[in-house]
């Protein structure tokens, strides 16, 4: 058995597949995730995955705050995927809601909504923080 | 005696060239399409998995056999589940028909070509099923797009194979590959280079690779059919999809390339014709993931008003130039 669950650790550090959300942010994040993937950082090289569907991902990439309108569908988003699941926030505004902070329609930062398990400051952080940040994830999961 | 060739038989359904077989060869040949996609967009695709990132496709299926499986409530339920293993079940039932290691598949009845053909037209139909069962909006506009597209590549498809039959006058799969290295002596592509083109272009849409990606198209419908499958059930599919790479390649090389056969030492030859199979269908798949880089997706009115106006035409002018040929005595 123990060999077996070797090969299960393995595997799910050496193929995590991400599900990009914007729950309210103001798009500069989402470019730089959407830059990690492009030919010059080629997160597939981690065997890392852009996914459509949320039963298929392992990884939940959220940018921005926590909207009042997004706060449901996030739940129902990070609800739908199938465990073991991970959630990535990018950027100032998922740990305090950055410039948004104090707005009329803003919680605050994603942890209001769905546990977090990395937090990846800057605004916007640069692709090469996004994928510090996905290093710290699966190191977190070699430990378990 | 008898159960000594039995042993044999069920180590030829198991091993080589069955299932374990081809299960790798599948993981190999998606690790290939995968890395050589990557080059033609400037990336470097899998490369810390294994050597090369040899075993990506292999941790994503381990992956995904420890993840949960969830059923959804307006599923199904026995379909959702039975249809995974049924299209894993089923492609790896063609792959028997395949010559791999001699110039015979490890099965071959008369008329083989005709239920390989039927067979392959179940793996639409299961796919249809599969996001019918699933029971969500997105899957159903999936449902919809496969079976329109099949409507479309299947004929063609069809034509093509048959075109390479009409020329070795035989509906078996081993009599085609015997006529090509035994009686032709040349590859039958030489003649057939409309129906190959052919083959290749409906294959792309059988597999639902990039052109022809409509039924999953990730950034309109999510990601189609397969939106609602999670866990075992998509490592299933996406096993299924890789031994339908392995089949439609295959097909390609015993069909049209003279299959197995090359120059080989005598006495050696399952080991050589295993690895000419393999540049075979390595050059099928080449082809395959440059047209695949090449294009960005159609529409699906586009696909099948292709396939019907251009396709089929040029399918059936390809089956009249080889009984032209046949007539003149050339082949
Ligand atoms: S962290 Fe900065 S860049 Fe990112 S969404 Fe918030 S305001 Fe925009």
């Amino acid at each position: 058995m123990a060999v077996l669950s070797k090969l299960v650790k393995w595997a799910r550090i050496k193929s995590p597949w991400i599900i990009h959300y914007n729950s309210g942010g103001c798009n500069a994040c989402d470019i730089e995730v959407v830059a990690a993937l492009t030919p010059r950082f080629d997160v597939e090289r981690f065997g890392i995955l852009l996914k459509g569907s949320p039963r298929h991902a392992d990884v939940l990439v959220v940018t921005g705050p926590v909207t009042r309108q997004t706060k449901n569908r996030l739940i129902r988003i990070y609800n739908q995927m199938a465990d073991p699941k991970f959630v990535l926030a990018v950027g100032t505004c998922t740990i305090t809601g950055g410039v948004f902070r104090g707005a009329y329609g803003v919680l605050g930062g994603v942890d209001e909504a769905i546990p977090v398990d990395v937090f990846v400051p800057g605004c916007p952080p640069k692709p090469e923080a996004i994928i510090q940040g996905v290093v710290k994830l699966l190191e977190k999961l070699q430990k378990t | 005696m008898e159960t000594i060739e039995l042993l044999i038989l069920l180590l030829k359904f198991i091993v080589f060239p069955g299932a374990i077989f081809c299960i790798a060869y599948g993981f190999f040949l998606e690790w290939f399409d995968r890395k050589l996609y990557a080059k033609f967009q400037n990336r470097i695709g899998p490369l810390l998995t294994g050597p090369k990132g040899l075993l990506q496709p292999f941790a994503d299926f381990v992956k995904l056999l420890a993840k949960e499986d969830i059923t959804p409530v307006g599923a199904d339920k026995l379909g959702f589940t039975l249809t995974p293993l049924l299209t894993v079940a089923v492609s790896l039932f063609t792959l028997l028909f395949i010559p791999i290691h001699s110039l015979t598949g490890v099965l071959s009845l008369p008329g083989d070509v005709l239920l390989v053909l039927f067979i392959s037209t179940v793996f639409g139909l299961l796919i249809m099923f599969a996001g019918y069962f699933s029971g969500n909006r997105f899957s159903m506009v999936g449902t919809e797009r496969t079976g329109l597209q099949f409507v479309g590549y299947e004929i063609p498809f069809a034509l093509s194979v048959i075109s390479v039959a009409a020329a070795a006058r035989s509906l078996e799969i081993t009599n085609i590959v015997n006529y090509q290295v035994n009686i032709l002596g040349l590859p039958l592509i030489v003649f057939t280079p409309i129906a190959f083109a052919i083959y290749l272009i409906s294959a792309l849409a059988k597999l639902e690779k990039i052109p022809f990606d409509i039924p999953e198209a990730e950034t309109e419908i999510v990601g189609g059919w397969q939106v609602e499958y999670s866990g075992k059930k998509l490592a299933f599919f996406r096993l299924a999809t890789d031994l339908k790479m392995v089949f439609v390649s295959g097909l390609a090389a015993a069909l049209f390339l003279g299959g197995p056969y090359g120059p080989s030492i005598p006495g050696l030859e399952p080991i050589f014709y295993t690895i000419w199979f393999i540049i075979k269908t390595l050059i099928v798949m080449f082809i395959l993931s440059n047209l695949r880089s090449l294009f960005a997706r159609y529409r699906i009115d586009q696909v099948v008003h292709g396939f019907w106006k251009y396709m089929v035409p040029l399918a059936v002018l390809q089956i009249l130039i080889v009984e032209g040929l046949i007539f003149m005595g050339v082949i």
